[in-house]
């Protein structure tokens, strides 16, 4: 009996903590499968983010080596054909 | 349509060898400190994600007192993204706050506000002043305790400004307290009032900016290395740092979504530990240090006044600074901004630890 009253109290305290706990809104999909989908698309993100960097940066080399090599500016002089 | 012909299409109708001519001549000096030619135009890169996550948003929000709290909730909760969203919409507006601050500190230290780029100066200190009050209007749109609190303190501390103090905050509050009237308010200056000022301020000032070429420092005039063409080269490596900025925002709008509190209660007391947000710490760590009371006089009424005199000296520093103007090393205002820079990141470390 006195086993029975003590579960009892102890389950009532523990559901009075959680009836007074503030209900916390979640700003971030709380089940695992959504949260491990979103942290794959970031890293995925990321991956699309350092490819196009190494893109532009290629192309921005080539550049840098046609202006030092002053190929890039418009001849004057060059024949047009009609 | 082929890609050839829409341009012959279009150059047949409007000349854009001009503007063409113009972008292959602009030269961007190459010096010591030419990464922080970088900062404007990574806040405008910003400004250009918060109206496009803003518009997202502006679809489902309700600028209601009832309704404004559940809207978000809702956003958050059950719209597809709609978490993102506004996560990105947060840390946006954070960090194209920080980018601002960087840019106008940088423009301070190096006195680029000099002689004939006065103008740019002072758009671009106002465009600071309308992003923080993007900041403090969108904070309220949340309309959750905190945010109330916020907004009570902020427009509470303009009211102590002297003769115009009253005005402004019945201006801002649309009554005597932050009510549902403010929330409109609030609302009305944070997705037209202000978006179209700041549009035709960023206009006005990247043309001042193309008018006026690019500043350099006073220290690096002698020192300069040779110009890159801005187009396509700079170009291409704003387009590098646009894209690591975008990385960030994106990590931290994922790993870091906004918490949202209680909805508020005008009647129930401010939440205990209350805090502005990051970019008002400074403010908010001055007025605690002044005393109630000094000499008679209310102290916040007096820390407002001596604050707004900051302010307006920051604002107009170009106007002061004669010797910059004239080409001159000017060692007192290399000190003044120093100590400009060192008072708001000290302030703002000590808001965020205390």
């Amino acid at each position: 009996m006195k086993r029975i009253i003590l579960v009892l109290v102890s389950l009532l305290m523990n559901a009075g903590i959680l009836l007074a706990q503030e209900t916390k809104i979640d700003v971030f999909p709380a089940a695992p499968y959504d949260r491990f989908i979103i942290y794959q698309t970031l890293a995925i993100f990321w991956v699309g983010i350092i490819g196009l960097i190494i893109i532009i940066r290629m192309k921005l080399k080539e550049i840098e080596r046609i202006q030092s090599l002053g190929i890039d500016k418009e001849d004057k002089d060059t024949p047009l054909l009609d | 349509m082929s890609y050839q012909r829409l341009k012959d299409w279009f150059e047949e109708r409007y000349d854009i060898e001009p503007l063409r001519v113009f972008a292959k001549h602009k030269l961007v000096p190459r010096h010591k400190y030419e990464i922080l030619y970088y900062t404007g135009g990574i806040a405008m890169f910003l400004f250009i994600i918060q109206f496009i996550t803003g518009i997202v948003l502006a679809f489902y929000y309700v600028p209601h007192h009832e309704f404004a709290y559940k809207s978000i909730i809702e956003i958050v909760t059950k719209l597809n993204m709609g978490w993102f969203f506004r996560s990105l919409h947060h840390w946006g507006a954070q960090l194209a706050i920080l980018a601002l601050f960087i840019h106008a500190f940088s423009t301070l230290l190096l006195k680029s506000y000099r002689k004939p780029r006065e103008l740019l100066w002072l758009t671009g200190i106002v465009l600071l002043g309308i992003s923080i009050f993007f900041g403090l209007s969108g904070y309220l749109m949340l309309w959750d305790e905190r945010a109330f609190a916020a907004v009570r303190v902020a427009t509470g501390g303009a009211g102590n400004l002297p003769l115009i103090g009253n005005f402004i905050k019945s201006f801002l509050r649309g009554g005597i307290d932050v009510t549902g009237e403010t929330l409109i308010r609030f609302y009305a200056f944070h997705v037209s009032l202000l978006p179209l000022v700041t549009m035709i301020l960023i206009g006005f000032h990247v043309f001042l900016v193309q008018y006026h070429g690019m500043s350099i420092p006073l220290s690096q005039e002698k020192k300069v290395h040779g110009y890159t063409p801005f187009f396509p080269n700079l170009l291409y490596k704003d387009l590098i740092i646009w894209l690591i900025v975008l990385g960030i925002m994106v990590t931290f709008a994922t790993l870091l979504p906004p918490e949202i509190g209680k909805k508020a209660d005008p009647l129930a007391p401010a939440p205990e530990n209350i805090k502005p947000e990051w970019y008002f710490l400074f403010l908010f760590q001055t007025l605690k240090f002044f005393p109630g009371e000094i000499m008679g006089l209310n102290g916040e009424t007096i820390a407002i006044i001596l604050i707004s005199c900051g302010i307006f000296f920051f604002f107009l520093i170009p106007f002061f600074d004669r010797k910059s103007s004239r080409g001159e090393k000017s060692v007192l205002f290399t000190w003044i901004g120093v100590l400009y820079t060192l008072y708001f990141i000290i302030m703002t470390i000590i808001g965020f630890l205390s």
